[in-house]
């Protein structure tokens, strides 16, 4: 089954629009669904124009296309664990929360907390996202515990915040503050970031480009070849946060 | 006549030994205070009545029609905003997140541009914080980090610190140890024992560092972090860890640079590492007289200290998306009520440049930045001068503030009980 969802014009286009309705495994049910806009519970046929082309037994053969200003949509993809979201444009906040299965793929940019704790499945941004992605909710002590982040641009600050499982990788260049209190997991960040890992105390942190901004606390190890896609490369070996007593492994191309 | 034992309310430090002369209805003199007790207690130029805006020019208003007419813009709204409640007192606040929630609005304090990453960190970690009367009694170490007492809270020091005596701490101006942490000399660095002048931005590298050296990995610290000299770092180290009680007071310096909420978790890991050795804590410079008591109120209704989404009728916080810095420059709200603030002075351009777009209600006893963009302004009673409630100081202590003279003008809880009830009204509850 493909589910089309293209979005109406509306009155108020900055009005966040909360959308965790909108995960394949409901569209086995029909499209008689709700969002908020605002404060205002809107039926899904309100905001959108749906098509439903071919037929689905299971949430796995559900495609859910979004297309049109959806950059205000948030909690797309929320708890979903199967099937397969498509994003033409941008898309808003909280994309992939929770999601534990399936795929979401973004054509363009995602705002903050993709993938906000999810557990399993699969993101590609083809794009650039906000600050947060991958990381936990406020207060909470795990960020993305399984599944895979990738990110074809740059992120924003607190990428991989909590990361405790599963694998981050961003090809282009972070903010500030990458992998900060990770606990496990994969974080691997193609092009520049500053200061990177503060807290860790698990986990392996691989940055391809520049670090800005080494933290203090971190020990150094000595430089070891190591290879990451496809290519052989010299890697200086950080480990920490010392501060936190931590034991994560931080891996640093040599002479970038 | 005078009165004495009166509460300013002006900063967080709420001092109640005020003695301040009233004659005709009218503050004439203040003793004890600092000047920014002073100016707020002798300052006038209040707004007179209710003010609607009327293409380029204001039109005078009742208070029936100013509650009228904000009562139905906030109605008519898909996401109104509240905004403020720090210069305002609890029983307002408690009024204002019952109208947030019957609204299905946002409504957030001002800890989202001051000590929000200090309740983030404390959310993550935990606060070990004392009142101010365990530090005047017993700490023999205090240290300010990125906060000018001297200029923005003048009589901390003199109350509670440095230059008073304390139970355990006699002779106070000697037996007390003050370092300041700071990226310039300010006022405050000064008096200090011990100066540490940080590069801007470089206050988590900074804790970062004595976290280690304090747990005896010193050896992993270079020559010099964030401009610091390592020996300076150790120094500073042993200063804390041979305290028999010491106090961090941190400010806006530390909440708001560089890596904010991390900053503060940090400040607090190393309480917690000091800890080890002697006794530490921890607590926040409030800045508006009650910030802490917006925190408070927000938390026993909703749950949650600020920037709480009542949008989808039940209780939502997420610093970063609900906070409303966030949702002006992303021009997501499409009212706004402004109540014990001021935003067209504080916020962003951006912000600001969205308030004056979207209809704005301002509840102030007089004329500031944001009446230039509000729609209405509804000249209210000033809380601690001509109307009583309850406030918290920078500690978390509830203290009740006076009223020293009668008013013409109706408190901020009359104002907004009547919106909310002509709210209640409209929606048929």
């Amino acid at each position: 089954m493909r589910v089309t969802l293209v979005a109406r014009p509306r009155a108020k286009p900055s009005l966040p629009v909360e959308a965790e309705s909108i995960i394949p495994q409901n569209f086995l049910r029909g499209t008689d669904l709700t969002v908020y806009e605002g404060n205002k519970e809107r039926r899904l046929e309100e905001l959108f124009f749906i098509t439903v082309e071919g037929p689905a037994v299971s949430p796995d053969q559900v495609e859910v296309v979004l297309m049109g200003a959806t950059g205000r949509v948030k909690r797309v993809g929320e708890y979903m664990n199967a099937g397969r979201i498509v994003i033409e444009g941008d898309i808003g906040m909280h994309c992939g929360n929770f999601m534990s299965g399936g795929e979401i793929v973004i054509k363009s940019n995602a705002d903050a907390w993709l993938g906000r704790e999810m557990r399993g499945g699969r993101i590609t941004c083809m794009g650039s996202t906000s600050h947060n992605c991958g990381a936990g909710y406020r207060g909470e002590k795990r960020g993305m515990r399984g599944g895979t982040i990738e990110i074809f641009g740059g992120a924003g600050d607190f990428a991989g915040e909590y990361l405790a499982g599963g694998e981050v990788r961003i090809h282009g260049s972070c903010g500030d503050m990458a992998g900060i209190e990770m606990r496990g997991g994969l974080l691997v960040i193609g092009g520049t970031v500053t200061r990177p890992c503060g807290n860790m105390t698990a986990g392996t942190a691989v940055v391809l480009g520049h670090v800005n901004r080494m933290l203090p606390t971190f020990q150094y190890q000595g430089v070891n070849d190591e290879v990451w896609d496809g290519k052989r490369l010299k890697m200086d070996v950080w480990e920490g946060d010392v501060a936190n007593r931590g034991k994560g492994r931080l891996l640093v191309a040599v002479g970038k | 006549m005078k009165v004495v034992d009166v509460v300013c309310p002006f900063c967080g430090c709420l001092c109640d030994d005020l003695v301040v002369e009233v004659c005709d209805e009218k503050v004439v003199k203040v003793e004890n205070g600092c000047t920014l007790a002073s100016e707020k207690f002798l300052g006038d130029h209040r707004l007179q009545s209710p003010i609607l805006r009327e293409g380029f020019g204001w039109r005078e208003i009742g208070y029936e029609e100013a509650i009228s007419v904000a009562a139905d813009i906030l109605l008519a709204a898909d996401l109104p905003l509240l905004y403020g409640w720090s210069g305002t007192h609890g029983e307002a606040q408690s009024v204002g997140v019952h109208l947030a929630e019957v609204l299905g609005g946002v409504i957030d304090n001002t800890s989202t541009v001051c000590h929000g990453p200090s309740i983030l960190a404390i959310q993550e970690v935990g606060h070990p914080g004392c009142t101010l009367g365990q530090v005047k009694n017993r700490a023999d170490v205090v240290v300010y980090w990125g906060a000018n007492a001297i200029e923005a809270h003048p009589r901390h020091m003199s109350r509670y610190t440095t230059f008073t005596q304390g139970f355990f701490v006699k002779d106070a101006h000697l037996a007390r140890t003050v370092i300041v942490v700071d990226t310039r000399r300010t006022e405050t660095a000064e008096i200090a024992d011990e100066f540490v002048q940080v590069e801007a931005g470089y206050d988590y590298e900074i804790l970062s560092a004595l976290r280690a050296i304090v747990r005896g990995r010193e050896d992993v610290i270079s020559g010099a972090v964030g401009g610091v000299a390592k020996t300076q770092l150790i120094r500073v180290a042993e200063i804390c860890k041979r305290a028999k009680f010491g106090a961090i007071f941190f400010g806006l310096g530390l909440t708001m640079s560089a890596g904010k909420h991390k900053n503060i978790r940090n400040a607090i890991e190393l309480v917690e590492e000091l800890n080890r050795h002697t006794k530490w804590t921890i607590s926040p410079m409030r800045g508006h007289w009650n910030v802490y008591g917006s925190n408070e109120v927000f938390t026993w209704i909703s749950g949650y200290p600020f920037a709480v989404d009542f949008s989808r009728g039940i209780a939502f916080y997420n610093p970063g998306e609900t906070t409303s810095v966030d949702i002006l420059r992303r021009g997501e709200c499409d009212a706004c009520l402004v109540v014990g603030s001021d935003p067209g002075a504080h916020l962003p351009r951006a912000c600001a440049a969205h308030l004056a777009k979207i209809p704005t209600i301002q509840l102030d006893p007089h004329v500031n930045a944001t009446t230039h963009l509000a729609t209405l302004q509804i000249p209210v009673a000033v809380s601690g001068i001509d109307a009583e409630g309850t406030a918290y100081r920078m500690d978390g202590v509830p203290i009740r503030v006076q009223k020293l003279v009668e008013t013409k003008f109706p408190d901020d809880t009359e104002v907004l009980s009547a919106i909310y009830r002509r709210v209640r009204e409209v929606k048929g509850q």
